[in-house]
């Protein structure tokens, strides 16, 4: 009722002002042209550049340094001065006859004025010229992760995640494709630390991400930022008084799970599989129904908890954090900890200033055991969970009664004990020094090191059949890593009428130090009463030690120009050498040079529209470089480590010989991008549109590619700079967002395509076969190239018509239900030769859709997250589905039998490949999916409620990640992840993302 | 204050800046010597040549897969495997080319093998000794072990590249036919034979002598049908300079840890159980054989190999001069009737397995203990002096010396204590068919399990004919999927002959 009368009134109102308006304009219609002059501010001071224009007449200008204006206006009685600039509301004021009209502009709801962390300085949104994304850290943080890679799935265009899940696992994330063939992992700048922001690293903390993408972003980072940077800001005190904040989550977490064969099923299919093989049935144990899954699969949960004290003065601000991270996993005997502490502090005095940013963290994860995602289908479910007469006291495969290799997934964890914990210490510390008013000294010194320490303790007794014996064995190892980064900058930053300027010069050293040390010993004492195992490298004998270390350094110096023309043109170049000890002498050094330009349309004078607030096109070209490569791979080094026995008592002479070859002439890999990028905003800014194009070329990726065999290399491929690899794609991101009602709403949507086609291998190869896949010259990084199969036989006429042109029966051996191979070459026999390409493992496109509104105290958001196109190899299927060895099978899976001819699934046949090929096409499925990642609904407590127990604000937040998945993909996940990029489409049985559902709880005062 | 806080930070800002001296970026690797540092020195050139015996103990040769090629192939050998794969590959279904256990490792390890053996042979020349002899010595070991190599590509997969150079990461070998590698073989052997000692003492026991290098030329030559030339390398050992190094010894000396490198070794690889570590190129790598563990009887080892019941009947047949059961089978088989012949259980156990199954116990510790693991260390025997006996008899019978080649074969049967030859079986008398008949059976008997019978078959021609291969399938079924012509040979890895362009697959595949 209220409400409505509101409404009323201003209605009143408007037509009120309309109409006085329209009479003044009427009186005013006679006065001449006349000079009008006046400030246009914001709430902070004066605004320079700030577009002024009569409606309707050509007539415009700019304020000037002092945010002063003149402008002649033709009819100053009637006359509407037009004020527009870049992230502010656009502002009309009729002039009514006066010569001084002063403006006073409200930024406005877009982001575009938000500070953007380019690398060694700042930039703003709307100033950018290069391809940079940038998430939100409330968005980051409301996901419930391990890492912040994890959390990043959906939330910009042109990023790839996967993996994560397993405790204290990290997530691999690549940037607008494979630049190489290498792990593609980003580089991470954390406060201009230039680190990993792994498992160590606390994503509450985070202030702001960026995500810089192409050439021109991150060739300031040059070397290393072939991937893709993303720069990450931890938070800082703000001025006033100390604000306590506290968040608070708990989740809990269930794996997806295989629908799989309960004894009868599975002992029928058995049966079947020998009888139809004329094996001899194995005298499986049928009282016996094992669920392996409810074995080695548990509910997780997470708690996650974080509390922050910050607050500051004009010279001064702090920041302190204190996190803990907890996962119990959801595979048993697994968990993860981890606790953070931060120390942000920065000061000023005059023209210095000095900081610090300081993190450490404590983690330890108790590591899973075997493959139990993949055990749990091995193991068969006539096998009992504990049989008390194996060594050990666990059940597992038997030669007449459970013929399976599978490992017991309880016996596993229990057994043996994998343990891994670090205490890193990350920082730096800064001071600045403003020489003059546009000159700024800046001087950083960072440190990170990480102490890791990794038990395996191996107990006595067996956890699979026919495992060889082995006393009870503890390994223990501790590394030290640790990286120096000095690096000086000097900015230089002035503003000349419309021109400005940015120059930045700087230099920067980083050494990287990884030393570590193990020992091993067997028979470790155990007390006989307890079982307990005295896991300390005192006991046991037969001890082993070794040890090793490495160190590479890194010298580079950089620069970068940013011009600015009244909004309307920028300008952006970018250079940086570096040099690095990891390559041979004539090959150390490598520069990276960029350059990027945008014009921002809608400053122009001709440009005029009334629905497009701001239209900017950019272009960019620059190159980037990559030496991701160990410390010492340009050099052969002699392996000593050969022993030998000999004479009569046996004793170790000792050998010496190359074992690796060696590639001398290693050099960088360099990659160049172009990048054409477009943005727009509309209806206010209330619609923003930003679309990308970009086209990569990496040349000379530095791979592991594979030798001939007859080199007799061993120790795994060299390096060689072998290979060119392109890659082009398409991102656009549409955002609506309406936050002027009091239900405020946002809807972003984001597509990225991606095509990366190989231009060249290592050594002038023209193909690499890599499992089940091919990668060529001209084609993208490996497809699927596997025999194509065509039904079944359905009885032994079939057979004998299957015949090629010369009338050979292509599969003389085949018997009804077998399989029909595809004899793509004609010869009259199925062999490697038949095997063609059959499918991309690459996705056509991914999509992303984020909604958010809020309704007074209530806040809901949703992401999805979608994927299609790519074909993928269900590696778990390949094992339940193909009956030659002994796994369990699939719920509800029909073999072909006389009887049940109509299906797809060959007869059942034990110990044979006839029926179980791994290379053939009967394992690729449509791995499209959709995904719901994350869903929340969060109400904020009223202030009212607060003020009272004196809490500034109360936020209770309820979650869920990864509740919905749509897809046609029969294993545990579609969205997996695969470390080797040419089998990138290969599910091996890759630990699943987690269902989560998470409530929250934050607060502060 | 403030001018002196600002100076002493831009002061030190620049000397950090020029700190960075470029030289930091030639950082040497503090771990080991590079290749351009090493093979200066004598002590350099023995521990080159050490690391080319030390391939004896990776998983592609003589640690473990080898004799899954020339044990589990052959007709005296098959899996039973609950890995269909690895137990495809011992009955010629060879599906993927690629197959790691079954193919590639074997191969890659041969090429290991021969880089290191290429390395020495490229370098040691350059090394100034002080000894000449030892040089010499070095040198020929290396040959020999190229030799011996090489001697089992030509056995496997026939057109082998011959890589006798250090290889560039570009360089593309041509393919090599059989005779090649043959000729191959008898070079590196011949001139190894020159400068090997006849004997080693003390700690070098065990290392290749000139005896070894003659007994594996004789079999090379053996196996191209060059029997006099075979008899002539053999002559060294049997009638020769070297006959007095070489006698036979108590029968199951020669599969057990203990009394190694006795008198009937002729080339002996060295195993001990000292490194309980993995295989490989790390530090204190296994030094033991895997063997026994991929052999053992089912849930003892992993059984993925065993010995055909054939052999059990085989030996059975025949009964000792003072009529028992050939003492042989005692030491070479695990079979039902173990037991009850000679007293003994198997690895502490009583038969619990099919009545129609056997193993293979030669190289076995079922005599002192009650499991196996990856670390056995039984020396394996490769050459020993009854198969040289049985060769030079084999040899003399090719060549018409029927008659005299009696003698060698009862030698070796009266070590067993069995009648002589011309006495079981006196319908053979001079007849060259018949005589190479019963030495076949003779063969299997003596050194059934002992990874020769791969290389006897195709030596016999048993593999030859349709005709020929069906009598073979009568003891072992899996050679129903025998192709004539094909499965002679092992396929080259196909991931060798897609990436180099000089290379053919071998016929048939």
């Amino acid at each position: 009722m209220s409400m409505k009368k509101k409404l009323h009134f201003s209605k009143e109102l408007k037509l009120c002002f309309i109409l006085s308006s329209l009479f003044i304009l009427c009186c005013q219609a006679v006065f001449a042209q006349s000079n009008v002059t006046g400030t246009v501010s914001d709430k902070s001071g004066p605004l320079v550049g700030v577009g002024v224009q009569v409606k309707g007449a050509s007539a415009s200008t700019t304020t000037n340094q002092n945010g002063v204006y003149t402008i002649s206006v033709p009819n100053a009685g009637n006359a509407v001065l037009v004020f527009s600039y870049i992230g502010f509301t656009t502002q009309e004021v009729a002039v009514n006859g006066r010569s001084t009209v002063n403006a006073s502009l409200v930024e406005s709801a877009s982001d575009l004025n938000e500070i953007v962390v380019v690398g060694y300085g700042t930039q703003k949104k709307k100033d950018l010229t290069g391809a940079i994304s940038i998430v939100k850290a409330a968005d980051v943080q409301k996901r419930q992760g391990t890492t912040v890679a994890e959390s990043l799935q959906g939330l910009a265009t042109g990023i790839k995640v996967r993996g994560g899940g397993q405790p204290g696992s990290e997530a691999q994330i690549q940037i607008r494709g494979l630049k190489n063939f290498g792990d593609n992992n980003p580089l991470y700048v954390i406060d201009g630390l230039v680190t990993s922001a792994n498992r160590d690293f606390n994503p509450a903390d985070i202030e702001s991400i960026q995500i810089l993408k192409d050439a021109s972003a991150a060739a300031i980072y040059g070397s290393r930022a072939a991937n893709g940077v993303i720069i990450i800001t931890t938070k800082k005190g703000l001025d006033g008084p100390m604000k306590i904040e506290f968040s608070g989550k708990s989740s809990v977490q269930t794996m997806p799970r295989y629908d799989v064969a309960g004894t009868e099923e599975f002992s029928r299919l058995n049966f079947m599989a020998y009888d139809n093989a004329k094996v001899k049935r194995q005298e499986l144990d049928l009282n016996t129904n094992t669920d392996w899954q409810d074995v080695a699969f548990r509910t997780g949960n997470v708690q996650d908890y974080n509390l922050s004290f910050s607050g500051g003065s004009k010279d001064a601000s702090y920041f302190v954090s204190g996190g803990y991270f907890g996962n119990k996993g959801t595979v048993i005997s697994t968990d993860f900890d981890r606790l953070s502490f931060r120390v942000n502090t920065k000061g000023t005095k005059g023209i210095f200033t000095i900081g610090e940013n300081l993190a450490i963290s404590s983690s330890k994860v108790n590591e899973m055991s075997g493959n139990p995602i993949i055990d749990v289908i091995r193991m068969l479910p006539t096998i009992p969970v504990y049989d008390a007469s194996h060594p050990g006291g666990y059940g597992y495969g038997d030669e007449s009664k459970a013929r399976t290799f599978g490992t017991n997934p309880l016996a596993i964890a229990n057994l043996e004990d994998r343990v891994n914990q670090n205490l890193r210490i990350r920082g730096n510390l800064f001071a600045e020094l403003q020489l003059l008013k546009p000159l700024k000294f800046r001087s950083s010194l960072g440190y990170e090191t990480s102490r890791d320490h990794y038990t395996y303790l191996k107990k006595d007794g067996f956890w699979t059949l026919n495992q060889a014996y082995d006393p009870a064995i503890l390994n223990e190892n501790r590394g030290e890593s640790s990286t120096v980064l000095i690096e000086n900058t000097l900015t230089f930053n002035k503003e000349f009428g419309k021109h400005s300027l940015t120059v930045i010069g700087g230099q920067s050293y980083q050494k990287d130090n990884y030393a570590m040390m193990w020992g091993t010993k067997r028979n470790i004492l155990q007390n006989s009463t307890t079982g307990h195992y005295y896991d300390v490298l005192d006991q046991g004998n037969e001890a082993l030690t070794g040890g090793y270390r490495n160190r590479s350094d890194l010298i580079s110096y950089f620069g970068r120009l940013e011009y600015n023309y009244a909004d309307k043109y920028l300008l952006n170049a970018v250079i940086r050498t570096d040099g690095v000890s990891r390559f041979g002498p004539d090959y150390k050094f490598g520069s990276f040079p960029s350059v990027s330009g945008a014009w921002r349309i809608s400053r122009e004078d001709f440009f005029k529209s009334s629905w497009i607030d701001d239209l900017k096109i950019r272009a960019n070209y620059g190159t980037l470089g990559s030496s991701d490569i160990g410390a010492y791979e340009y050099m052969a080094f002699v392996n000593t480590f050969s022993a030998i026995p000999m004479g009569p008592n046996q004793n170790l002479q000792s050998g010496s010989t190359q074992v690796q070859l060696a590639n001398r002439d290693l050099h960088w890999e360099e990659v160049t991008q172009q990048n054409y990028g477009i943005d727009a905003a509309f209806l206010n800014n209330k619609l923003s549109i930003s679309g990308e194009y970009f086209i990569s070329k990496t040349k000379g990726v530095l791979i592991r590619y594979p030798l001939l065999i007859s080199t007799g290399n061993d120790g795994g491929n060299p390096f060689v700079n072998g290979g060119i690899l392109g890659n082009r794609g398409f991102e656009l991101t549409a955002t609506y967002a309406e936050s002027s009602t009091e239900f405020k709403y946002n809807v972003t949507a984001n597509l990225t395509t991606l095509n990366n086609k190989v231009l060249g291998l290592g050594y002038n190869k023209n193909k690499t076969f890599v499992g089940n896949t091919v990668t060529e010259v001209g084609e993208p990084i490996g497809m699927w190239y596997v025999l194509q199969t065509d039904g079944l036989f359905q009885n032994l006429d079939d057979v004998k018509n299957y015949k090629n042109s010369k009338g050979k029966i292509i599969q003389p051996g085949a018997q009804p239900g077998d399989i029909r191979y595809k004899d793509n070459d004609g010869d009259g026999e199925i062999t490697n030769k038949d095997k063609v390409v059959v499918g991309s493992p690459w996705a056509n496109y991914e999509l992303g859709l984020n909604i958010g509104a809020s309704y007074k105290g209530f806040e809901f958001s949703m992401d999805w997250f979608g994927s299609f196109g790519a074909k993928v190899f269900n590696g778990p299927r390949s094992v339940m589905d193909n009956f030659s060895d002994n796994s369990n099978y699939r719920a509800g899976v029909q073999p072909w039998t006389p009887e049940n001819p109509n299906t797809t699934v060959p007869r059942a046949f034990y110990s044979s490949t006839i029926n179980a090929r791994g290379d053939t096409d009967r394992w690729l499925e449509n791995g499209s999916f959709a995904r719901m990642k994350y869903i929340g609904i969060s109400y904020n407590i009223p202030n009212k409620l607060l003020k009272r127990i004196g809490f500034n604000n109360a936020k209770v937040i309820l979650s869920g990640q990864n509740l919905i998945t749509i897809t046609k993909y029969t294993g545990l996940d579609p969205e997996f992840s695969n470390k080797s990029v040419f089998e990138k489409g290969f599910d091996y049985g890759a630990f699943p993302n987690l269902r989560t559902v998470s409530l929250g709880l934050n607060f502060g005062f | 204050m403030k001018k002196i806080i600002s100076k002493i930070f831009v002061l030190s800002a620049l000397v950090l800046m020029f700190s960075c001296k470029k030289d930091l970026l030639n950082q040497d690797n503090p771990n080991t010597l590079t290749v351009d540092q090493f093979w200066k020195t004598e002590g350099d050139a023995q521990k080159g040549v050490n690391a080319a015996y030390a391939m004896f103990y990776q998983n592609g040769g003589w640690n473990r897969w080898i004799y899954f090629r020339l044990d589990l192939t052959s007709d005296e050998g098959w899996s039973n495997s609950p890995w269909t794969e690895l137990g495809d590959w011992t009955r010629f279904q060879y599906i993927n080319y690629n197959f790691w256990e079954g193919n590639v490792n074997t191969y890659r390890d041969t090429y290991k093998a021969i880089f290191r053996c290429n390395q020495v042979l490229t370098y040691v020349p350059d090394i100034p000794f002080t000894d000449a002899k030892k040089k010499a010595e070095i040198l020929a070991q290396a040959k020999f072990l190229r030799g011996f190599y090489y001697y089992y590509a030509a056995i496997l997969w026939e057109n082998f590249p011959i890589v006798t150079t250090l290889q560039k990461p570009t360089d593309l070998p041509q393919q090599s036919s059989l005779a090649q590698v043959w000729a191959q073989v008898e070079k590196d052997l011949t001139e190894a034979s020159a400068d090997l000692p006849e004997q080693w003492t003390g700690n070098e026991i065990g290392r290749a002598t000139k005896g070894a290098a003659q007994a594996l030329l004789g079999k090379a030559l053996m196996q191209q049908h060059k029997w006099s030339d075979a008899k002539t390398a053999f002559d060294y050992l049997v009638t020769g300079a070297g006959k007095n190094y070489y006698d036979l010894v108590d029968y199951k000396d020669n599969f057990r840890a203990e009394n190694e490198n006795n008198k009937e070794s002729v080339f002996e690889i060295q195993f001990s159980d000292v490194n309980k570590n993995a295989e490989g190129d790390g530090p204190s790598a296994n030094v033991g054989s895997n063997r026994a563990q991929f052999f053992a009887p089912r849930s003892i080892g992993w059984s993925d190999g065993q010995a055909r019941f054939w052999l059990v009947n085989e030996f059975k047949k025949e009964k000792t001069v003072d009529n028992k059961i050939d003492p042989r089978l005692r030491y070479t088989l695990f079979y039902p009737g173990l037991e009850a012949d000679f007293g003994d259980k198997i690895y502490g156990r009583s038969w619990e397995w099919g009545a129609d199954e056997a193993w293979f116990k030669k190289y076995s510790r079922d005599y002192m203990r009650n499991n196996e693991d990856y670390f056995n260390q039984v020396n394996n025997r490769v050459i020993r002096y009854a198969d040289v006996l049985l060769m030079y008899a084999e040899a003399l019978n090719e060549l018409g010396q029927t008659a005299d080649a009696y003698q060698y074969v009862n030698r070796v049967r009266t070590r067993a204590n069995m009648a002589a030859l011309a006495t079981a079986y006196p319908t053979i008398g001079n007849d060259k068919d018949l005589f190479r008949d019963r030495l076949k059976v003779e063969r299997s008997l003596e050194l059934c399990g002992e990874s020769v019978r791969w290389a006897d078959l195709k030596r016999w021609g048993d593999l030859d004919t349709k005709v020929n291969v069906d009598k073979v399938a009568l003891r072992d079924p899996d050679f129903k999927n025998f192709v004539v012509g094909k499965h002679i040979r092992l396929p080259l890895p196909q991931v060798e002959v897609d990436n180099n362009t000089n290379l053919s697959q071998n016929p048939n595949y």
